[in-house]
């Protein structure tokens, strides 16, 4: 799909690291199965759906669609609530994210780049 | 293949407890092995479910621990951890075991603390609590454990149309429930208004959407048919038990609010035990959140897709309704020890097939289900019980 993923791979695979690389540099990446045409935003050793170990790195698209979000008010040690957690939907992927703004499921939202966590970078919608 | 009954089950009040894990199990173990009429040389293994305690109260190979100080030092021991399926997870490799006839009667226990007797405050535990989330692409967004199921809700409400009110319901009934059982963490009824008046956890939750941090313990005898006739004990056939999993994380769920590893587990068990929903009498399921019961009454067949809701209003899944759902109060008003959980809800279920639930008994149980589910509704396991004829 995209030419320049290669510095996100590590032997072609896009890995935990890449993925996490990619994310520092607002952008979004996730892998397409050629078998089952199955696509997360949360990149694995092999398909979730087929167990193919085919799979191609892509980059996710910036629109997405809220599939549900929450607002947390009551949060983990180190976090300061309340703030939204969503399933978004970008593409033929969904990927979990923090949303910058009051969303109801069915919004058109877009991604914003990295957000820094207690527990690690996220994607930003918005 | 050999057929495994519970020959017997003790628990613990859920609550608040002060003591030491080692303590707490026993107050449910020998309980459990008296019921059963066995002594510690009859027990050829131990089967525990504990989930957090390496995090929570810095104990990690606790198996041995446990099974020394009731007496059964030198069997066979394992830790089971599945999240908050922990413990029917254990019961299902007892089972296995007995019906393969690697073991005649075993022990199967879950112990937790998680109230704040522990010394954690609430954040710590939410924080310990979310560790069942995806490391990399969930725990990161800050989303906690009534997030993961109030993503779940959400969903289901925007295609059902579920409503909060109907949410409380789940909660007014489970008090309810609660309140006959001398051994709930909650004892007093709550209602809709007060529900929806408590604050936010994650929306759609209020705080009485929500179980409540509970320490507890669980166990039965899991043995032989041949075995458990032999004692003078009142035993419970296991009719089927189905385990299953779903995708992590969430998102990759081909459709979250389905809770697919729930319909996956609940077939196995069905088909195992030579029954359909409509031959269950009474249920304990696993409602960490008044949403999850809305779900998993669906995912086990008891109430059409979408009537979740509507049948906790209505009363449908109440005391002296047609399926009685959480007796015991459930883990929202029982409690919820989450390596106990699983355990606790085959006593209540041994309880009511042999007619000694009192208050909260169930009229004419002859088959009760059982459903724990563990982690980001990933995990889940189905029991199927039948009283003995
Ligand atoms: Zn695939």
């Amino acid at each position: 799909m995209t030419s320049d993923l290669g510095q996100y791979l590590s032997d072609g695979e896009l890995g935990v690291d890449g993925w996490t690389a990619a994310l520092e540099d607002d952008r979004l990446l996730g892998q397409a199965c050629p078998d089952c045409e199955h696509v997360t935003a949360a990149p694995k050793a092999a398909c979730a759906r087929c167990g193919s170990r085919d799979l191609d790195p892509v980059e996710l698209p910036e629109e997405g669609t809220v599939y549900s979000a929450t607002r947390v008010e009551v949060a983990p040690e180190g976090f300061a609530a309340p703030y939204t957690v969503a399933l978004v939907t970008v593409g033929d992927a969904r990927v979990t994210a923090r949303i910058d703004a009051d969303v109801e499921i069915g919004d058109d939202v877009r991604f914003q780049g990295a957000t820094e966590s207690p527990e690690g970078l996220t994607p930003l919608f918005g | 293949m050999r057929e495994a009954t519970i020959a017997g089950a003790g628990m613990t009040r859920f609550g608040v407890h002060e003591s030491t894990l080692p303590e707490l199990f026993a107050d449910a173990a020998l309980p459990a092995m008296d019921d059963a009429g066995v002594e510690a040389a009859d027990i050829d293994a131990l089967y525990l479910g504990n989930t957090m305690g390496g995090q929570i109260e810095g104990e990690s190979h606790l198996a041995p621990t446990l099974a020394s100080h009731v007496g059964l030092a030198g069997v066979p021991c394992q830790r089971f951890e599945d999240a908050c399926a922990t413990s029917s997870n254990a019961f299902k490799h007892a089972v296995r075991a007995v019906e393969a006839g690697h073991h005649d009667a075993v022990l199967v226990g879950g112990v937790e603390r998680c109230s704040a007797a522990t010394g954690r405050e609430t954040d710590e535990m939410t924080r310990i609590f979310a560790s069942a989330a995806h490391g990399t692409y969930e725990r990161p967004t800050g989303l906690t454990f009534p997030g993961v199921f109030a993503l779940l809700t959400k969903r289901h409400m925007h295609e059902y149309g579920t409503t909060e009110e109907q949410l409380a319901e789940v909660a007014v009934k489970n008090h309810y429930h609660g309140s006959l059982n001398p051994r709930a963490h909650f004892g007093k009824e709550t209602t809709v208004e007060e529900v929806l008046e408590g604050p936010i956890v994650a929306d759609p939750f209020h705080l009485h959407d929500c179980c409540p941090f509970s320490d507890g313990a669980a166990a039965v005898v899991v043995a032989s048919a041949e075995v458990a006739a032999e004692l003078d004990c009142d035993l419970v056939p296991v009719a089927g038990v189905g385990h299953a999993t779903d995708v992590v994380p969430i998102a990759d769920k081909a459709h979250p609010s389905v809770t697919r590893s729930a319909r996956d587990a609940a077939s196995q068990a069905y088909e195992t035990a030579r029954i359909g929903p409509d031959d269950v009498d009474v249920v304990e399921l696993h409602d960490c959140f008044t949403g999850a019961e809305v779900l998993a009454t669906e995912a086990l067949g008891l109430v059409e897709d979408g009537q979740g809701g509507p049948a906790a209003a209505a009363g449908r899944t109440s005391l002296g309704g047609e399926i009685p759902v959480n007796p015991s109060g459930g883990l929202k008003a029982k409690g919820h020890p989450l390596g106990a959980t699983g355990v606790a809800q085959l006593v209540e279920l041994t309880e009511q097939l042999r007619g000694d639930a009192g208050d909260r008994q169930v009229e004419d149980a002859d088959v009760g289900l059982a459903h724990n589910l563990g982690g980001d509704a990933a995990t889940t396991v189905v029991t199927v019980l039948e009283a003995a004829r």
